[in-house]
């Protein structure tokens, strides 16, 4: 153990214990993200011997630099399209391209890393809306087999391990413990967002934000640089699992966080059960870690994909799919995005992405006939090189005029994002591309996607608003961004669902595969609906959960 | 064009960083930069196509009461780009400038550059091959923007003349009062 007394003080990278693969662990956690940094840190405080399998490399402060083309071009904290290519079709009919089409952090702190940091709990509707709105035919619409009562104790525990600032709202859902942090400044968007939603009769409020507002835990309180999404923070203050329950895992020296290890099959013996997983490591050589069982947390895409790759006589659909359902009912959430120029100086570039929202329409008005709903914040999305695209319809793209309005307009810019549910769509699929494979020799990824035409009609409606609002708010200048069935997403939900019902869902209300008992899935893929637009506080919950719930059955002898 | 919502935030294509020329190892890059800031001679460019490229660019951004991409030296960027992260685009910039350099005589009859011609014809080039979508001229103007706007050890935007053109500090340690609106909070 390092000098300091808070291991959140200890350098990011460290050496750890060292398990060898022959030595069968309790746990090997395939993913070190936002759900599996936590469910880590719950395993190995519960006394457990864990392996944490990550396929990236393990970053520290400094190699969280501010260079837009090495994050976005380069894939500097993502997945590399070079050497884990995509396909991408809208239906079954066609025959998938090969194209970008999603992206997640590939490294130790995963997606967390990089992410806005955008931070909310669902409400209670979330969970039931099914059977509150009724069920909508073509898709799985249904109820989460948990409430938001199951899970608040859990939210309480994210609000403070991982630490997030915020305030009470208008249309909170109940909570047992305050915010541990207060709201960050409202920013000139804020402060334009409250004047807008006052005129529409709506009500904003402080965003919650998964950042110190404040030192917390001996990290440093965020210093407002203005590159938070799709960058690392230099300064510890974005709450990443990488800076929060991973060093908490490390210092416990029952965890080993082994980096650049990528997971491509997880073995089963004839009794059905996990005995271990086979990974790569960083000079490709193929390695087979024991264990006595397994937590699959790879993220929305990852985990389907591995579990469809992990094949066997007794499981010859994929393991953990009796159901058929693995990869089935990918969500994204929606957004009907609108853009607004104001008068004076914005400056949305400086500070965190969002710090006022507004959810008056969470649940939209019956007499749409739409179900689901969502909220407006204001951002600023544009890095520097980018701002090109963030002009008006019809603006010159070179030349005097195209000059003057880029710097007229790059710091009066607000970007209303009007975030969404969207539904589950059971032909929405992750599946094993037939012919492409990634640089390891593994089945590609292959995305399947259209959204449901209720959500476009969402979708619109939410664009529409938001050009309202923005009006409301002031703006001399106002448009809507074009709403059509998206071919890329960075949220991966829905994958593997939770539910009481083997036929219907991949895993239990702990997130036990129904299939196999030594096997647990634990990430977006869970998830049975997606929100409003932010489901990482709600996988972070479900992983102190199901962490939680995995040690008591291992000391039950229940695995 | 797509905006940069969390829902696309990767599809930088088309928002001003040009899809052909950017796909770089890290290591090339800064080892690129470190030179581009210090170099006056091309590394791969020759004088002559550089100064085609050069006119180009200034016609993106150009030169008015304040600095434009010639000041820029957005050139630098291009060069060191195709000099290393770029290599696979050598061959589509060398058709480009051929392609100013036909219309360009096409133009003026005798004229033995795009460079050489007064603004308007410039413009006038530009503007057709625009509209007849030939590739050169998006992923110049892109190359251009992105050029202006990246971290200066990319080569280009020196002296922060990109930044300042639109307002854009790189202290990246922010606090209240943010902009005008919350001055009073």
């Amino acid at each position: 153990m390092s000098d300091h007394t808070h291991p959140r003080l200890a350098p990011l990278q460290q050496a750890t214990v060292q398990y060898r693969p022959d030595d069968e662990v309790d746990f090997v956690i395939v993913g070190s993200g936002a759900a599996g940094g936590v469910v880590a840190k719950e395993l190995s405080t519960a006394g457990f011997r864990v392996v944490v399998l990550e396929q990236g490399p393990w970053r520290t402060e400094a190699d969280f630099v501010h260079d837009e083309l090495k994050v976005f071009r380069e894939s500097l904290l993502t997945n590399d399209w070079n050497v884990s290519p995509n396909t991408f079709r809208k239906t079954a009919k066609e025959k998938a391209k090969q194209q970008p089409c999603l992206a997640y952090g590939r490294g130790v702190g995963g997606t967390s890393v990089h992410f806005s940091a955008n931070f909310w709990r669902f409400k209670e509707i979330d969970f039931k809306e099914a059977s509150v709105k009724g069920t909508i035919a073509g898709t799985g619409f249904t109820d989460w087999p948990i409430t938001y009562q199951d899970l608040e104790p859990y939210y309480t525990k994210v609000d403070w391990e991982i630490g997030v600032a915020g305030a009470p709202g208008p249309y909170d859902p109940p909570r047992s413990r305050p915010y541990p942090m207060p709201p960050h400044p409202p920013k000139s968007m804020g402060v334009l967002l409250e004047a807008g939603a006052k005129k529409m009769g709506w009500k904003a409020f402080p965003a919650p934000m998964a950042i110190a507002s404040r030192p917390y835990q001996g990290r440093s309180a965020c210093v407002q640089c203005g590159f938070c999404l799709g960058f690392g923070c230099e300064v510890r203050g974005k709450s990443s699992s990488l800076v929060t329950v991973i060093p908490v895992a490390v210092a416990t020296k029952k965890c080993e966080i082994r980096p650049n290890s990528y997971v491509r099959k997880i073995e089963t013996n004839d009794k059905g059960r996990v005995t271990g997983v086979k990974y790569f490591d960083a000079e490709k050589k193929e390695i087979f870690q024991r264990a006595k069982a397994v937590v699959v947390c790879a993220n929305g895409a990852e985990t389907p994909r591995l579990l469809l790759n992990s094949k066997s006589n007794l499981f010859p659909q994929g393991l953990a799919n009796a159901s058929g359902l693995v990869g089935t009912h990918l969500m994204f959430n929606g957004a009907g995005n609108s853009v607004g120029v104001f008068e004076h100086e914005v400056n949305g570039y400086k500070g965190i992405v969002a710090t006022r929202i507004v959810w008056d329409l969470y649940e939209v008005d019956n007499k749409l006939g739409l179900v689901g709903g969502g909220g407006f914040d204001y951002r600023f999305d544009p890095t520097p090189a980018q701002s090109a695209g963030n002009l008006p319809p019809k603006s010159p793209t070179w030349g005097r005029e195209f000059k003057k309005l880029m710097a007229h307009n790059y710091n009066r810019t607000v970007n209303c994002f009007g975030h969404t549910s969207s539904l589950p769509v059971p032909t929405n699929t992750i599946s094993l591309d037939p012919t492409v494979k990634d640089a390891w020799g593994i089945p590609a990824i292959r995305m399947t996607f259209e959204d449901h035409p209720q959500d476009l009609k969402l979708y619109k409606h939410f664009a529409e608003k938001g050009e309202e609002l923005l009006k409301a708010s002031g703006a001399v200048q106002a448009w809507q961004q074009p709403v059509e069935s998206t071919n890329f997403s960075v949220h991966l939900l829905g994958t593997c669902r939770m539910g009481n019902d083997p036929r219907t869902s991949v895993v239990d209300k702990y997130n036990r595969a129904h299939d196999v008992k030594n096997l647990f899935v634990v990430d977006g893929s869970s998830l049975v609906t997606c929100g409003r637009g932010q489901p990482t506080m709600t996988i972070q919950a479900l992983a102190f959960r199901a962490g939680e719930n995995i040690a008591k059955f291992a000391k039950q002898h229940d695995i | 064009m797509p905006h940069l919502s969390r829902r696309d935030f990767l599809a930088i294509a088309g928002t001003g960083v040009a899809s052909v020329w950017l796909t770089a190892s890290t290591d090339d890059v800064i080892a690129a930069a470190r030179h581009a800031q210090t170099a006056q001679k091309f590394e791969y460019l020759t004088a002559a196509d550089a100064a085609e490229l050069e006119a180009f660019a200034e016609q993106i951004v150009p030169t008015d009461e304040t600095p434009g991409a010639r000041e820029g030296r957005v050139v630098y960027f291009m060069d060191k780009a195709l000099a290393t992260f770029a290599k696979d685009d050598r061959d589509n910039v060398a058709k480009g400038i051929k392609e100013l350099r036909a219309r360009a005589a096409k133009m003026q009859p005798g004229a033995k550059s795009f460079a050489e011609l007064p603004s308007e014809k410039q413009i006038a080039i530009m503007k057709a091959m625009e509209k007849a979508r030939h590739p050169f001229f998006e992923d110049a103007r892109q190359a251009t923007i992105t050029g202006l706007l990246a971290l200066p050890e990319y080569g280009g935007n020196y002296n922060k003349i990109g930044w300042k053109w639109i307002g854009f500090d790189d202290r990246f340690s922010w606090a209240a009062p943010f902009g005008w609106y919350d001055r009073d909070v």
